[in-house]
Parts: C-alpha cells; structure tokens; sequence
C-alpha cells in the first residue's frame, strides 16, 4: 500500500454506462498512441497544467503505519507539461539510446473506477496497469501497478484531457534498469 | 576458491589494459566480497537519516544485509541483519524507530545496542542454560563519520577511515562542507537494479567524464538553452550551457582506488541540467562556500566522484549513491539526493526536483548509463568477449601532480589515470594477505605513475 492508495476516493453518484464506455474508449485510445510511438498526438491529450508524477514505494511494518510512521519517499517522475514535452523530444533526437531502437510497449489497463468529482465536467478515475516492455532483442519487463487519473471535458462534448497521473508501481526495489517508457 | 586467479594478469595499469572476464568471473567476485568488501570502509547511511534513539536503516555491505541504529547515548551501531539462532532477518522496514529487533521465525529478541534480550521458553527449551551474553547481533567492528556520512568496515586491521580516504576527503569536501550546519538527506531513496557488474558504475563515477559528451548528448540538447536566449527552460538561474562547453580548464584526480573529476569554471556554475532554483542558491552562498572551501572547490560544481569501492556523488546535481554488488552480473543502486542542512525548504525542494529529472531509474542523464552497462555486461557473455583486452590508455603517462592545492595524482579530465589507479588499487586487495602489503603496493604503483 502507498500513500495514493489510502486516499479515499469520492463516492458520489455512479456515473452513466454511456459516460463510463466514453472514458474507457478514451484510454484505450490513449494507451494505443503510446502503443503506437505517436508521442506528440499522445502529448495533445495531456492539458497544460498536467501533474505526472510517481513516487518511490517502501516497506514498513504495520504497527509503524498505525503510527503514521513510514520511511521517506521521493519521486521517480515529477513531470509538467513542459517536461513531458522534453522527454518526448529526447526520443526525437535519436540519441537517446536508452530507448534506441524503441522499446515495443503494451499498456494493458482495468478494473476502471470512475467517480464524479465536486465539479461536473471532470471525473476521477482509478485504474490498474500492466505496462509489458520489450527491449532490444531479448530483454522484457513487466511493470504492475495502479493509476489514478483525472480527466475533464472542458466544453460539453469537446474532447477529454487527463491533467492528473499519479502512478504508483508496486516494487520497492525497481527491477528495471531505467524508466524510459510512458506509464 | 576452485580455482587460482591470476589477477595480475588480467589487469595491466601501467600499459592500460583490462581484461572485462574481471567483470563476469564468479570465483574473482566471490574474492571481491571476501578481500574487498570485507576489508574496505563502506558507506552506510547518512546520519540525518536516522536522528533520534532508536532510528534504524536498513543497508547492506556487499550482499550481507545491514541494520544502521542511533543508540541511546547519541552514537551510531551497525550490526549484521542476521539472527544468530537460524539466520532470519531481524528488521524488515527499510527505515524506521525501534525499541527492539524481534526476530519473527522463533521471537529471539535484540536490544537496539544488538544485544539479545529475549529468547521464548527460554528456561524450559534451554534447561542446561543459554549464554545470552554470546549471542548478540554481530555487530560491525569499525563504524566512523565523515562529515555526516557513516561508514562501516568489517577488518578492524584497515586504516583508519581518514587514511583509507585519503585524498577523496578534499573532493568530498566540496560537496559535504559548503555550509555551516552540514548537509542532509533530502526524501527517500532511489533503489533500482542494473544487470552490469559493479565494477562499471564505479570506474566511471571515478574516472570517466569522456562518455558524458556523446552518452547524454540527447539530455543536454533537450534541456539546455541557447547561450545568447533568455529562455531557461529550467528556471531563470539555470546554467544555459554544459560547463565542458565553457570551461577554462579541468582536471581529474586518480589515488588510492578513488577518482574524481571537474571543470574549472569562472563562476559558480552548476551543469546544464540543474533547476535554475538550485543553480541560482550556489550562487547566493557562494561567499559562505568560498569562505570554508576556498575559490577552487567553493566554484566547483559540476564534477563526477567515486570512493573506492563503491560511494559514488556528482557536484551541484546533489546526486550521492552505492552500487551493492549483487553477483558478478547485476549492482543494486541506492541513490540520495544530498542538499545543505541550512538551505530553504523551497531550495531543498528544487534539489529533490533536480536531482530526479536529471537522475534516478527515470532520469534524462541516467536512463543512458543504465543502457550502456547492462549492453556491456551482454556482449561480455562471450568467450571471446571476454577474453578481449579493452583499451584503457587515454593520458597514458601524462599525470602530475599540481602546484595549484589541488592534491593527489591528477591529469586533464579526459583521462583515465583514475580508472588505472581504481584497477591497481582492486587488484593488490585481491591479491594482498595483509594492508600492510596493499598499501605497499599502492604506493610503489603511484611512485610508478609519477616517473
């Protein structure tokens, strides 16, 4: 358990099935641009004051936890708008040789949870991740973990635009020599 | 041992040349864990990591697990995470406070001062008697402080930690001693795997700034700024330029295993990839800095650092990590980001920041490293591979010693006599008995150098 697991999410009303297929069909869609190495459209579903950020997991014992006494933690991506744009633009140099060639990525995603929000046109949404990564001719990795997102809409029926991702993989100790894909 | 390794062989550093079967060989790793490992000062933890009585860190020195423990009296115990009845772990938590290690296979307890206290049933299951005084946690014979950092050895015949350090201290320095009050720990740590061998992470925090100009060509291009542009993309203070590019002169420094190397730079300039925040604090406590430090380190903060074996740091990046070996064929990352105690909080937040863009498992610099020592550690399954001998000749006999105060064995920055000083040094503790004779050989190697 991390800290963005233990946050309470809201419990309004139930959305609509019309509303929760609309935001599935969304992430799929954005998980096939990453899929698909289309990094500046996948950008273009990011709005400008994006929040992409991971922090560092850790074990400590449940009678510390009870205590709210936890071992630090840092972050592993603390990302805006700006620096998001940044990593993508590394990838079109051609030198960024920890992902030359590209990794081949599937971002698989379920157990979609989606809540409104005190405001109506944006949603929470809280998802699990199984991120497979294949790398070079033989090397692969498996990153597992949950997701919480928050999207809007900031015009009726105008498109969707994630301005929040926390991310939080589920390893203390990272078994992957570099995070250089998009979670 | 199966078999007797020629080490001498394998490693020639007046000629350099290296044999990468050092980096695979399972019979020179285990060597490694008994003769260096287990006979040099290792880092710890940082003593702002672990404040009050009963504050606890869990480490490891090679691959033995480690538990860090303030002590009531304010001094600091290290002791092997290893119950002395069946070998269980005692502490799990990778940090915390603690009144005891209960082990949780059969309930042996240890005080936080490693001595057991508690064994369940203990005059029905040991009825002829248990002598608890001999059945402590082992505790970690040498444990010193430098400057906030704690340091653990196992060979209570190994020089001291001053000694053993050497000349690094004065590198060191320039990092742990900008400020009153010291430095701390900011956050929580990075803990990541590479599958490469420890080996190539320490030799290029010691001795290679060459790789940084082509390796992280595509970070420098995407964060920088043009020189003539107000456009900061990293904050207003930001450093525009990487200081190879305007650099007057720089220098490394290789002596006793350790390396180091910098740029002589007109202002207090950190690298390109440092927030404009950060950069733009060097400046402000730079008087305070050159005041402790003098103008050559108080202005140094761009440069790479290792002290042997395994202590790595950049300046001005605030980056501080340990490579533990984890077989000849993988090394475990623990990485810190370091900041002054009596900077801001705002600072020490743009540090953290800073130090993660640029460094990290998802950092714009390291993501390149981590690809290119675990693409070596590939191609070196091969026989012949590994059986090549690899070029280690840039500034072959080019070293002096400087009239400048700065100390130690040192040559231009695109050198690798720290690399060569590394593998001497990695070799007479393989092949030493004693310090006596490691130091001996050391010695008459730098002698060597210097001719």
């Amino acid at each position: 358990m991390n800290d963005i697991a233990t946050q309470p999410m809201r419990t309004g009303s139930a959305i609509s099935f019309e509303l929760h297929h609309e935001i599935s069909q969304f992430l799929y869609l954005e998980a096939e641009l990453l899929d698909d190495w289309q990094f500046r459209d996948w950008l273009a579903l990011l709005d400008d004051d994006i929040s992409y950020t991971m922090r560092t997991v850790v074990n400590a014992q449940t009678r510390d936890r009870r205590r709210d006494v936890a071992p630090p933690t840092t972050w592993i991506f603390n990302d805006n708008k700006f620096q998001l744009e940044r990593r993508v633009a590394r990838l079109e140099t051609g030198m960024a040789w920890a992902e030359e060639p590209p990794s081949r990525t599937r971002h698989v995603i379920s157990n979609l949870h989606v809540t409104p929000t005190e405001r109506s046109d944006e949603f929470d949404i809280r998802l699990n991740y199984i991120l497979y990564r294949s790398q070079k001719e033989r090397d692969q990795t498996f990153y597992v973990g949950m997701r919480k997102d928050r999207i809007r809409q900031s015009h009726s029926g105008s498109a969707w635009k994630i301005f929040r991702r926390e991310i939080l993989l589920d390893q203390v100790v990272l078994h992957s020599h570099n995070l250089s894909v998009f979670f | 041992m199966a078999k007797k390794i020629d080490v001498n062989s394998l490693i020639d550093s007046k000629n350099g040349r290296v044999t990468p079967s050092i980096y695979t060989d399972l019979d020179i790793y285990q060597l490694e864990m008994a003769r260096i490992f287990g006979r040099c000062w290792l880092f710890l933890a940082h003593e702002s990591q672990i404040p009050k009585a009963g504050d606890f860190f869990n480490t490891y020195m090679g691959e033995d697990p480690i538990v860090v423990v303030r002590q009531r009296d304010g001094s600091i115990k290290a002791f092997l995470n290893q119950c002395r009845h069946r070998s269980m772990r005692v502490s799990f938590a990778d940090s915390g406070n603690a009144r005891a290690f209960t082990c949780p296979y059969h309930g042996w307890s240890y005080g936080v001062n490693g001595d057991l206290i508690d064994v369940p049933l203990e005059s029905r299951a040991y009825p002829q008697g248990l002598c608890k005084e001999k059945w402590g946690l082992q505790e970690v014979p040498c444990v010193e402080n430098y400057k906030g950092l704690i340091f653990g050895n196992w060979d209570v015949t190994a020089p001291a930690l001053k000694e053993y350090m050497g000349d690094i201290a004065w590198y060191m320095d320039g990092v742990l001693d900008r400020r009153e009050g010291g430095t701390e720990i900011i956050g929580g740590v990075h803990k990541w795997v590479i599958d490469c061998n420890w080996k190539f992470p320490a030799e290029q925090f010691a001795s290679d700034q060459y790789h940084a100009l082509f390796t992280h060509a595509s970070a420098v291009q995407v964060l920088g700024a043009k020189s003539d542009s107000d456009d900061k993309a990293l904050g207003k203070g930001q450093t525009a330029r990487p200081v190879w590019e305007t650099a007057k002169d720089a220098v490394q420094y290789g002596e006793d295993g350790h390396g180091s190397g910098f740029f002589f730079t007109e202002n207090p300039d950190a690298n390109v990839w440092v927030d404009g925040a950060v950069s733009q604090y060097f400046r402000d406590t730079y008087p305070e800095a050159e005041a402790r430090l003098g103008k050559i380190r108080a202005l140094r903060l761009a440069g790479h650092n290792n002290m042997f074996p395994t202590l790595s740091w950049l300046n001005g990046t605030a980056t501080l990590r340990v490579w533990h070996p984890r077989g000849p064929h993988q090394v475990e990352v623990w990485a810190f980001c370091i900041a002054d105690k009596n900077a801001s909080d705002e600072v020490k937040e743009a540090f953290e920041r800073s130090a993660t863009r640029a460094f990290g498992p998802a950092g714009f610099l390291e993501q390149d490293d981590s690809e290119n020592w675990t693409e070596v550690q590939k191609v070196l399954r091969g026989q012949r591979a590994k059986n090549t001998p690899l070029c280690m000749e840039m500034g072959l006999n080019q070293e002096r010693r400087r009239d400048d105060g700065v100390p130690g064995t040192t040559n231009y920055i695109f050198s690798e006599t720290a690399a060569r000083s590394m593998y001497r040094r990695w070799a007479d503790l393989l092949i030493s008995e004693t310090w006596e004779e490691v130091l001996q050989r050391t010695q008459q190697f730098q002698q060597e150098v210097m001719k």
